[in-house]
């Protein structure tokens, strides 16, 4: 592996790999929940939060962390009280996010790539406090999703049945939404706003397709997304290409295969349904 | 097993005023059938019960305790009526979904083995043995309320609730479910409340019904309310005045 002897690379590959694993933790919880675009959403809100940094002079990826961990908390304080206004009170976050993001950007001295790195995602450029930055953020959602995989899980499955059960869905949803941007933003240094939520969705919905149960669809999902981080990088180096779009497009190859293999897999399907049928027709005591 | 006391409870939704002043008390073991035409507050009175919205008069009390919220934890089982909504496309095991029971904020987290033994006795209970790595969604509409029926026992629940547990299954699964409900409420001494447009089929297990038809217009045994009931299995023969 001749190309990761380069500095710049092993940081692409340390952010990569990270973003890779984060993404689908969150992502298969989005997926689940039937909010596969709250990716992108919150990618406007980070989009500002970048241009605000850029204003006042700050770090931009660490205000961008803070703009959109506080955006998500919003989302779902909105979500959790108005649940019939929720994808109105979602839209109006998210076009403020990308006005705001507007107006900053025509305040702010932004360096000539700094927008569309932001936008396209510069895993190339990654600093050392980048690093640290992904790192950090990397650490904090696995040590969250760990301590509260089950109650989100259970409250993917159904809200109502979480909250008899005592859980504080309110919270759990509170914190689960500032995971995700902090996945996001860490994403966006590696894909971009634009296509950061393709790492939380595509792997996903590629291990979806081999019908397993949730964990093993996690694992799958995962194994898929740093297959696409490290397919893109190399891919990239080797064409001389944007490596935030190749890692998308490695994951959505990844997807089109399984789709294929999931196809393929009509007579496998069809003979475990038989088998249900037939246990069925004979009165097993199970069957109804 | 728990007891419940609905007093004087008032509830609206909006402008709509769905139970107006309703009294009710179930016994510790009982299992109650809510019946009544659309719009009567079948499920609201179930919500109410399971904490999931609050009286706007008067108060409900599960155990003795007022229920402010749903703060029983695991103690409550529920089953809500859009279930087939979330296990449709759901990528989860029989097993990881009875194992959902399991969770709580309030109880200690049982470790895997623990949890797998649980989990096998729960689907031993309902019949669904052997079926712990087939996906939920795979599974026809009658064993998808069974694996429900077991998530919700997982918790080793006082009070059982069943929110129309046989929407969308054929007759006979349906018998079979409420026969499988009666078993669970005389063999483990489990209070059910169970909401359902199945008069014929619910009234045949439940010891006790209650009727809501503008308010609470019937409540006791539910041989009393099948002799009343006999030949008209969807009309409603009892309206408050």
């Amino acid at each position: 592996m001749e190309l990761f002897q380069y500095d710049f690379m092993q940081r692409a590959l340390i952010a990569g790999l990270i973003t890779a694993v984060a993404c689908p933790l969150i992502g298969i919880f989005v997926v689940v929940r039937r909010q596969a675009m709250i990716g992108d959403g919150l990618g406007h809100i980070a989009f500002a939060g970048v241009m605000g940094g850029y204003v006042l002079g700050v770090y931009p990826t660490a205000v961008a962390a803070l703009v959109t961990m506080l955006g998500a908390a919003a989302i779902e304080f909105v979500r959790h009280r108005h649940m019939r206004q929720a994808d109105t009170a979602l839209a109006i976050f998210f076009y403020s996010g990308i006005a705001l993001a507007v107006i900053f950007s025509s305040m702010a001295k932004v360096p000539g790539n700094g927008m569309i790195g932001v936008l396209f995602g510069s895993i190339l450029t990654v600093t050392g406090a980048d690093i640290w930055l992904i790192a950090g953020s990397g650490v904090l959602v696995l040590g969250v999703m760990h301590r509260y995989f089950d109650r989100l899980l259970l409250m993917a499955f159904d809200e109502d049945v979480a909250h008899v059960s005592g859980i504080n869905t309110g919270l759990t949803g509170t914190i689960f939404s500032m995971m995700a941007a902090l996945v996001v933003v860490v994403g966006m240094r590696v894909v971009g706003i634009l296509l950061v939520s393709s790492l939380m969705v595509i792997p996903v919905a590629a291990a979806q397709l081999l019908r397993r149960g949730f964990r093993a669809t996690l694992a799958l999902a995962v194994a898929f997304s740093v297959i696409s981080v490290l397919g893109g990088l190399v891919l990239s180096f080797n064409l001389d290409i944007a490596p935030g779009g190749t890692i998308v497009v490695t994951a959505v190859a990844i997807y089109l295969i399984m789709l294929v293999c999931a196809d393929l897999n009509v007579n496998f399907t069809l003979t475990r349904k038989k088998s249900a049928d037939t246990i069925v027709k004979s009165g097993h005591k199970n069957s109804y | 097993m728990f007891d419940i006391a609905i007093k004087n409870v008032s509830f609206a939704y909006g402008d709509n005023k769905v139970l107006s002043d309703l009294s009710l008390t179930v016994a510790a073991g009982d299992f109650v059938a809510i019946v009544g035409p659309n719009g009567a507050g079948k499920s609201t009175i179930l919500k109410l019960i399971a904490g999931l919205v609050r009286p706007a008069d008067g108060v409900v009390q599960v155990g003795g305790k007022v229920v402010r919220d749903a703060c029983y934890s695991c103690e409550i089982g529920y089953v809500p009526q859009h279930y087939a909504n979330n296990t449709a496309g759901f990528p989860a095991t029989v097993e990881e979904i009875v194992a959902l029971g399991l969770t709580s904020s309030g109880s200690k987290r049982v470790k895997r083995e623990g949890a797998r033994h649980i989990v096998k006795h729960m689907l031993d209970l309902v019949g669904l043995e052997g079926l712990n790595h087939r996906l939920v969604g795979e599974l026809s509409g009658g064993q998808q309320q069974r694996v429900m029926v077991a998530r919700a026992l997982a918790a080793n629940p006082g009070l059982l609730l069943l929110d129309e547990p046989t929407s969308g299954v054929d007759y006979e699964t349906g018998t079979k479910l409420y026969g499988l409900l009666g078993e669970i409420n005389r063999n483990l001494g489990i209070t059910i409340v169970a909401v359902s447009h199945d008069i014929d089929k619910v009234t045949r297990f439940a010891n006790k019904v209650a009727c809501i038809n503008n308010g609470l217009c019937f409540y006791g045994d539910s041989t009393e309310f099948r002799h009343n009931h006999a030949g008209a299995p969807h009309f409603f023969p009892y309206q408050k005045v």
